[in-house]
């Protein structure tokens, strides 16, 4: 009895502490991505910045959730502490995302300069924008 | 109204030509006929197989931005002083690799990690410059630079780049291999190097 009073007072004090991180974490994820409509089957399941030699380091982890292959377009927007954009616009980047896949994206900022990103996402056959027009427009190709 | 035929014809065409000149009015500042349109610079492209802007400028970026992390950038006291040698186009299409290194180098030098030397090419014109200020007699003594003052490179980058292309009736297939490494220009010593693969295949 002793033992699971422990045990409720143990999770307990992890749901207080956990969640409000889990979900700041999920606030600042957010606030990273840009996506260009709804991505219906891939998610951006994980996101990790770090600083290493000067420059921002940042892995994504984009998750495939159906069995069959995703196409992916992105590309990252880089900014300076005042929030202004201090690199040209990147090249957008085609990935395929296999069925199922957990795919990372990993990349290294150009400048020192660069202390904040956003990283804008486009799969251009599960978009659906909200005035519920055909997507196929809005691919960031030719 | 009667009015003479001639001028009854006149007076149909200047209608037509102002109605025409209305009808082309708009509010955009665009002077335009037919179907031409500026694109996204940075589009994926994939009108065809062949080596084209997306390669160019994905190879460039992750090059730039590996070469960002490499030791000799990273370590060095002071920014180090690269020259950029040949890239080797050994595919069998024509590529400007020119092309390719020039856009490494505009994003390391926008980076501030590294200073660039004149290659080759540009040699012809520094030297011209350097000989007009000081052997023309053209100019004062005190306000031409000095000929025996360049910086020899620390480092060289070079390169290759390759492809295999393989083709059926109805498939096309092509994988292109970039690589790029930085020599230790007085030891001879390759500090760093990398590759980027592109693979595209294309169907009938």
């Amino acid at each position: 009895m002793k033992i699971a009073a422990r045990l409720f007072a143990l999770l307990g004090l992890l749901f207080a502490l956990g969640l409000p991180t889990l979900s700041a974490h999920a606030d600042s994820m957010a606030s990273k991505l840009e996506q260009l409509g709804e991505m219906t089957y891939l998610k951006v399941t994980d996101l990790r910045v770090i600083k290493r030699n000067g420059l921002l380091n940042i892995q994504a982890e984009v998750t495939n959730i159906s069995s069959s292959n995703e196409r992916l377009f992105y590309r990252f927007k880089w900014l300076d502490d005042a929030g202004f954009s201090i690199w040209d616009e990147e090249p957008w980047k085609p990935v395929v995302i296999y069925g199922k896949q957990k795919h990372l994206i990993t990349v290294v900022a150009p400048t020192p300069q660069a202390t904040d990103f956003r990283l804008v996402l486009q799969s251009p056959n599960n978009t659906t924008t909200s005035g519920g027009s055909s997507s196929t427009t809005t691919w960031p190709t030719e | 109204m009667n009015l003479p035929r001639s001028s009854s014809l006149l007076l149909s065409l200047t209608t037509a030509v102002a109605l025409g000149l209305g009808g082309c009015a708009t509010t955009s500042p665009e002077v335009s006929s037919g179907p031409v349109k500026y694109g996204d610079a940075k589009a994926v492209e994939t009108v065809t197989n062949e080596f084209g802007s997306t390669d160019l400028q994905t190879i460039a970026e992750s090059m730039a931005r590996s070469m960002l992390q490499s030791r000799p950038v990273t370590q060095s006291r002071e920014r180090p002083l690269v020259t950029i040698a040949e890239v080797k186009n050994k595919t069998s299409e024509y590529i400007d690799t020119r092309a390719i290194t020039d856009s490494i180098r505009a994003q390391l030098l926008k980076s501030g990690a590294v200073r660039f030397a004149v290659d080759i090419n540009a040699m012809q014109n520094q030297t011209d410059e350097l000989i007009r200020q000081n052997q023309t007699g053209m100019y004062k003594k005190s306000k031409s630079k000095k000929i025996g003052q360049m910086e020899g490179a620390d480092f060289r980058v070079e390169g290759n780049i390759s492809s295999i292309v393989k083709r059926t009736s109805d498939i096309k297939d092509v994988y292109y291999k970039f690589s790029l490494m930085l020599v230790n220009v007085e030891s001879g010593v390759i500090e760093w190097a990398d590759e980027k693969e592109i693979r595209k295949t294309s169907t009938r």
